[in-house]
């Protein structure tokens, strides 16, 4: 949000990548590619690409993070040290801490956790390269991957990002809008309710700029779902 | 739960509306009295309940289900048996049907080793017991184990056991099929593993049309 830069990042209402503010970047969604994972996703968001893998409902340890009444969701979000430009130190670090937990919290809310009592689902998020907006391309691959894995949920949670740019609020920015930009609202959402599973905010915004950044977020999630489920239906021979 | 007419069979995703006046069955929740599907799979509304018969998904261990079991860990008096569900599930031995000095159950089942089950119990925790003083159980020697999805079960068994007759014909193989998904497999090494390329087979086409046909061919070979 601080950086300073010559770049015209929004040039009579076009984006630098040609985009309109209202437009999400390309988006394919593939459910099942891995073997051994009980459920698994690839997604490509742009210049994002991001495994997902689930595994469970298994038995939760270490044991003192068990719930006697329901299951946990422990999701791991991490980032290869090639998905960047500067090479990343593998590993945890505050950030992607940050977003396994929050992720965890958002896919609890979905999850039909009360039916696994003591029991643990494995959620983990690979980023393999990455170009902004990697935590909501993150959370929509692994919701497809719980859905593939065939455990019960509420609702799929797409997430989706949207900002401003050059006073311009903006929908899912790119790498350049996010380093420059003055605002990023990552948003999750359960389509069939409109409940806000996540909403995290970097930068300003006024009231007014904030209520449209929502809404623009929402229908990009919106739309986003609706991948979401063609991936599924491509995956198990829905359309035939 | 055997192969349904093909116009009946709808895809649905989680957190789909089921339009319809029967009650919920399996893999289905309610919201708001409305009903819903809890997971990908194909819904059916037969005799008064609606169900959704999830495609994937782990082992969902029911009292009395025929299982094939593998141990994965020795006490000393019980054993921890692999059931493909979510946590192991409990043999003690005085389930077993042997004399087991304390301290001595790996001497008759050591890791890695098979039996033919029933379980027993399921507490409303999630874990369960399973017994081998039942009817036909027992330990399993020799032979090998296949796991498939267990949601395809009913597929391998066929129509009043039709497809698993033909495999055990075919290929002169002993074969155990357990409710969880774990087929125990016996016989010449060459039967074996063509009676495991047909199981295997079905596992993955277990949606497709006219398996019985496919599978015969596979094994006329």
């Amino acid at each position: 949000m601080a950086g300073q830069t010559d770049m015209e990042l929004i040039k009579n209402g076009v984006r630098m990548d040609g985009r309109k503010p209202d437009e999400l970047r390309e988006v394919k969604i593939v459910a099942g590619v891995l073997d051994n994972a009980d459920g698994s996703c690839y997604l490509e968001w742009g210049n994002n690409k991001v495994y997902a893998g689930v595994f469970g409902p298994m038995e939760c340890h270490p044991r003192h993070k068990q719930k006697a009444d329901r299951a946990i969701v422990q999701a791991r979000y991490t980032m290869a040290p090639f998905s960047v430009n500067d090479r990343k130190r593998p590993g945890l670090d505050r950030r992607s801490s940050e977003i396994s937990y929050i992720a965890s919290q958002a896919f609890e809310k979905v999850v039909m956790v009360e039916e696994f009592p003591k029991a643990s689902i494995r959620v983990d998020m690979q980023v393999v390269e990455a170009h902004a907006g990697t935590r909501c391309a993150a959370i929509t691959a692994a919701s497809v991957a719980l859905a593939d894995a065939g455990i019960p949920m509420r609702d799929m949670i797409p997430a989706c990002a949207s900002g401003k740019v050059n006073d311009i609020v903006v929908l899912d920015l790119n790498k350049e809008e996010d380093n420059y930009g003055q605002a990023d609202l990552p948003l999750a959402i359960i389509p069939s309710t409109g409940e806000v599973v996540l909403l995290q905010l970097d930068g300003h915004l006024s009231p007014e700029q904030f209520e449209e950044a929502m809404d623009l977020a929402t229908s990009g999630c919106m739309d986003l779902y609706d991948k979401m489920r063609a991936a599924l239906e491509n995956r198990y021979g829905g359309k035939k | 739960m055997s192969e349904e007419s093909s116009s009946e069979r709808k895809l649905v995703l989680p957190g789909d509306l089921m339009e319809t006046k029967s009650k919920p069955g399996r893999g289905i929740f309610r919201k708001d009295g409305r009903i819903h599907a809890s997971v990908v799979g194909h819904s059916s509304d037969k005799s008064g309940y609606i169900n959704v018969n999830g495609i994937k998904g782990r082992y969902n261990p029911k009292t009395g289900d025929k299982i094939v079991a593998v141990c994965a860990e020795t006490g000393p008096s019980i054993w921890r048996m692999d059931i493909g569900a979510s946590f192991n599930s409990t043999l003690h031995h005085s389930e077993s049907g042997w004399k087991v000095p304390f301290g001595d159950t790996a001497r008759f089942l050591s890791i890695g080793d098979a039996v033919w089950a029933e379980i027993f119990m399921v507490d409303a925790a999630g874990s369960h017991q399973i017994s081998l003083k039942k009817d036909d159980c027992r330990k399993l020697y020799s032979g090998t184990i296949v796991k498939i999805n267990p949601t395809n079960v009913p597929r391998v068994i066929g129509k009043q056991g039709s497809m698993i007759t033909t495999i055990r014909e075919k290929t002169q193989t002993r074969i155990q099929i357990g409710q969880n998904g774990y087929i125990w497999i016996d016989g010449k090494g060459d039967d074996i593993s063509l009676a495991q390329k047909a199981v295997e087979m079905i596992n993955e086409e277990a949606t497709s049309k006219g398996l019985t046909k496919k599978i015969e061919k596979l094994l006329e070979k």
